[in-house]
């Protein structure tokens, strides 16, 4: 598209292949014979074969031949457990976002009021991000017992480190311009933001709550695993207990209901960050209808100097949107029953049930703790890599640009879809079932999520590629292949680099929680210190998931920072 | 609308002037000598322009005035209150006096205009406010009187970045007149404007500040611009007082003497540039080679 403007110099100029400056940094270097050896490592650690990949296949296979015919007398228990899930992922994602939002103006460098209370503030952020969810929920289930309440706290304080971090950019990223202008009128601090920042952040900001709703609902479908509520304790109990007939009404309700919701909030997303709602980009016949209607209202509402804003359609729209929220939050409060009045008395067991994990015992189970983590980094490693090699096929599949024919396209976005409406530590429940306990079912479980992840990115990131290098390189006689690897690869590569850089932490954090249901790694251990009780221990196993984790994330923001 | 506001009037305490710089400099802390020793009395009713070539002081000047900018040494006072050592509560004070108009306006894009023009009067409300709805009656019946004025009273309920530049500009003019201020700081308020459009905010600001009987500086770069309606010029350089003259007074090849003295400046090094001349020199051996 731009390429039509640029002159036939500089097209075969910009047609070059061109890589980062300092992609040959020795740095850059070390650290990526560091990853692949490392992989290698995992590969062989875990005792990898491609047999056991396909080993795996088919047994898999006989567990979903096994789950037929289906048996639907407990649908509707199934159907409670997932709206129990819900509820919950709604509440812990409106929790998050409540804490999130002043410790968000706190972390932001252009609101924060002190250094120190910046640096508290995203100290804080940086630590519920490393934690992993189910890790809070099993914790905070010693002294909160059974039940939903530990998995929303645990949703609601584990996403603060997404959201937070979201929140805090988009304050950062708002234009001076209004807020200097604004508090030269003579505001005040709070005031300036209100009515500067607050209209700037705010259709990121629900975006982003958005987007961890999404998130947390898969999140909120396995904390039963931990007893945290929700539909997981349902999958896992008739998994374990061998009702496979059984299990596939809660398998298939809840990968419906992730697989729709997903589906809406894409299109409310789409809807509120791309701005259509005041300005729709095709006008057909009901558009210019309403843009029509919008117009007449404002038109009367000038004409009689009323002094409220005229219903419009995208203020009716949003005001709808904000009472359904409204309204499902209430009616999730009252179905979970929360507590909101004795929340103190559950906060003071929050800070106890945390305070017991200090000090931490590295050495009671010294050993254990070691061979976990190893195992752990393995499988992180090895599910990115075999993730990668999956989704790169999905991903070109999945790309407009590259695939002429739609039919493929939508194929291969359907197919992503899908395998995406389950939670990977389900599928790594399956996969268990069907394979039995150890770190390949959970390896493969954790590859497959990446897979569809990292596809997806694939297929933006080639999305995203100038055109002016494609049509330089084919204008020289080309062919469509050899175009793609010359013009096309090359631009989507950086990217490509720091988002598998990015699967690589999520995998690692995904990884330390498949001990969970017996896929492998320091997870099993941390729940069965928790079953018994052994706090010191537990602190211990979270603050090494904690060093690990946060080490990863320094490395990737590295290796981002050096290459784009 | 056009009704002047006597009490106001006599607030003023007619000798003293308004505005007064005394010995002020700033340093910013990454070493640039942005004001150097500048002295400066503004009275009550004054049109001052401000002239001067880019990087010569002129926004850093108006900064001062209102207290986002503290000098390094010197005295700013505006209106009897000393702003250059002035507490966060004073400096709100003198701000609520202030129209302070931009290049670049200034206005939250996806907030309606009538929001923009309300902001205006946050200096005078309690609290902070979101949305039309949060602010009182009367004062959203001013605004709409406000854009009426500048002309804009349909775009009322429009967001504002679906508005044209100099419209921009005129809702920006809108909510300074929110705050009623006795005096107006307009820095470049036309520069990203096409002549038609600027020639139409000029004259809108011009217009209500004579009606408000405020106190305008405008910065410029178009001295024919300034010329045509200040009482006064005043010339800047290297953050130095250059050029102080009564405008009825000053011809225009004056007040071009601001930007040519520098252009003489630059005329010297270009006599040294030489050397870099013959560095390039070598470029037809390079063509060869290939
Ligand atoms: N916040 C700041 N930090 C450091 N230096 C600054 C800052 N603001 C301005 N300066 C410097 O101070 C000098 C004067 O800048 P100023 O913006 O006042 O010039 P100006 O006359 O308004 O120029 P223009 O016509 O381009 O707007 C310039 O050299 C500029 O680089
Ligand atoms: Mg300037």
């Amino acid at each position: 598209m731009s390429g039509a403007h640029v002159e036939p110099l500089m097209q075969s100029r910009v047609a070059r292949p061109v890589a980062p400056k300092n992609w040959r940094h020795p740095t850059l270097l070390a650290i990526f014979i560091g990853i692949v050896a490392a992989t290698t490592w995992s590969w062989l650690y875990l005792d990898m074969t491609l047999l056991t990949l396909f080993g795996g296949l088919s047994d898999l296979g006989n567990l979903l031949a096994y789950m037929f015919p289906p048996i639907w007398d407990n649908f509707p228990e199934a159907l409670r457990a997932t709206i129990e899930t819900i509820w919950m992922a709604l509440i812990g994602t409106t929790l998050a976002v409540t804490l999130s939002i002043p410790l968000a103006f706190l972390a932001a460098r252009n609101t924060t009021p002190h250094p120190i209370v910046f640096a508290v503030a995203r100290a804080v952020i940086t630590l519920t991000r490393a934690i992993p969810t189910l890790v809070l929920a099993a914790v905070f289930s010693i002294s909160l017992g059974i039940g939903p309440f530990p998995g929303i706290i645990a949703l609601g304080l584990h996403s603060i480190g997404m959201i937070g971090k979201l929140f805090t950019e988009a304050i950062e990223n708002t234009d001076y311009a209004p807020r200097e202008a604004v508090l030269s009128t003579g505001t005040g601090k709070w005031q300036t933001i209100l009515s500067t920042i607050v209209p700037q952040i705010s259709p990121s900001c629900i975006g982003t709550a958005l987007y961890r709703l999404d998130i947390n609902l898969r999140e909120s479908a396995v904390l039963g695993f931990v007893g945290a509520g929700g539909v997981g304790f349902l999958i896992q109990t008739e998994l374990r207990g061998i009702d496979y007939q059984r299990a596939i009404s809660a398998v298939s309700v809840i990968f419906v209901t992730i697989t729709l919701i997903e589906i809406v909030s894409t299109r409310l997303r789409a809807s509120i960050i791309g701005d259509h709602l005041s300005m729709p980009k095709k006008l057909n016949a009901r558009s210019q209808a309403r843009v029509a209607r919008d117009q007449r209202l404002i038109n009367t509402a000038i004409s009689t100097r009323r002094l409220t804003p005229p219903w419009v359609y995208e203020r009716v729209l949003r005001t709808t949107a904000a009472a359904t929220f409204v309204a499902l939050l209430i009616a999730a409060l009252i179905t979970i029953e929360m507590p909101l009045l004795s929340a103190y008395k559950y906060g003071d067991d929050l800070v106890r049930s945390i305070g017991r994990l200090f000090p931490p015992n590295f050495t009671f189970a010294r050993e254990e703790i070691i061979v976990g983590m190893l195992e752990t980094t393995a499988i992180g490693f090895t599910a990115t890599l075999l993730g990668l090699v999956l989704a790169i096929p999905f991903g070109i599949l999945s790309a407009r640009n590259i695939i002429i024919r739609r039919a493929v396209v939508s194929a291969a976005r359907g197919i992503l879809l899908l395998i995406r409406g389950l939670p990977e530590l389900i599928v790594a429940v399956l996969f268990v079932a069907a394979m039995g306990l150890g770190p390949v079912p959970g390896t493969l479980a954790l590859s497959l999520g990446t897979a569809t992840f990292m596809a997806k990115l694939i297929g933006d990131a080639l999305e995203e590629v100038q055109e002016s290098p494609r049509e330089g390189v084919s204008a020289t006689g080309a062919s469509r292949v050899q175009e793609f690897f010359s013009a096309v690869v090359p631009q989507a590569l950086p990217n490509l680099v720091s988002q598998t850089l990015y699967m690589l932490d999520v995998n690692l954090r995904s990884s330390t929680v498949l001990g969970i249901v017996g896929g492998g790694g320091i997870g099993f251990l941390l729940l069965g210190s928790i079953r018994v009780l052994d706090e010191a221990t537990v602190g211990a196993i979270i603050i090494t998931i904690f060093v690990l984790v946060y080490a990863i994330e320094l490395l990737g923001s590295f290796v981002r920072w050096m290459v784009e | 609308m056009q009704v002047s506001l006597p009490t106001r009037n006599a607030v003023a305490n007619g000798a003293d002037p308004l505005i007064s710089l005394v010995g002020v400099s700033k340093r910013f802390p990454n070493g640039t000598l942005a004001l150097d020793n500048v002295d400066l009395n503004i009275p009550r009713g004054q049109l001052l322009s401000l002239i001067g070539l880019s990087g010569s002081g002129k926004s850093t000047l108006m900064r001062h005035l209102n207290g986002l900018h503290r000098p390094t040494a010197g005295k700013v006072t505006v209106m009897g209150v000393e702003v250059s050592s002035a507490s966060n509560r004073q400096l709100r004070g003198v701000r609520r006096n202030i129209g302070f108009v931009f290049q670049q306006f200034g206005l939250v894009g996806r907030a309606t205009c009538l929001e923009n023009v309300l902001t205006g009067a946050l200096g005078r409300l309690s609290g902070p406010r979101y949305g039309v709805w949060s602010y009182p009656k009367k004062l959203r019946s001013e605004a709409f009187d406000h854009l009426e004025r500048v002309g804009l009273v349909n775009q009322a309920y429009q967001r504002a970045d679906t508005l044209s530049g100099g419209q921009m500009q005129r809702v920006a003019i809108a909510r300074s007149l929110m705050q009623q201020p006795q005096i107006m700081l307009a820095d470049e308020p036309v520069a990203s404007l096409d002549p038609e459009s600027s020639a139409q905010v000029l004259d809108l600001l011009l217009r209500v500040a004579v009606e408000e009987q405020m106190t305008v500086i405008v910065t410029l770069h178009q001295v024919e611009l300034a010329l045509g309606w200040a009482t006064r010029i005043v010339g800047l350089r290297d953050g130095r007082v250059v050029l102080d003259r009564d405008a009825t007074t000053l011809k225009q090849e004056d007040a071009m003497e601001v930007y040519q003295r520098v252009d003489k400046n630059l005329a010297q090094p270009s006599n040294i540039a030489q050397p870099s001349n013959i560095a390039t020199e070598p470029a037809p051996l390079a063509l060869r080679e290939k």
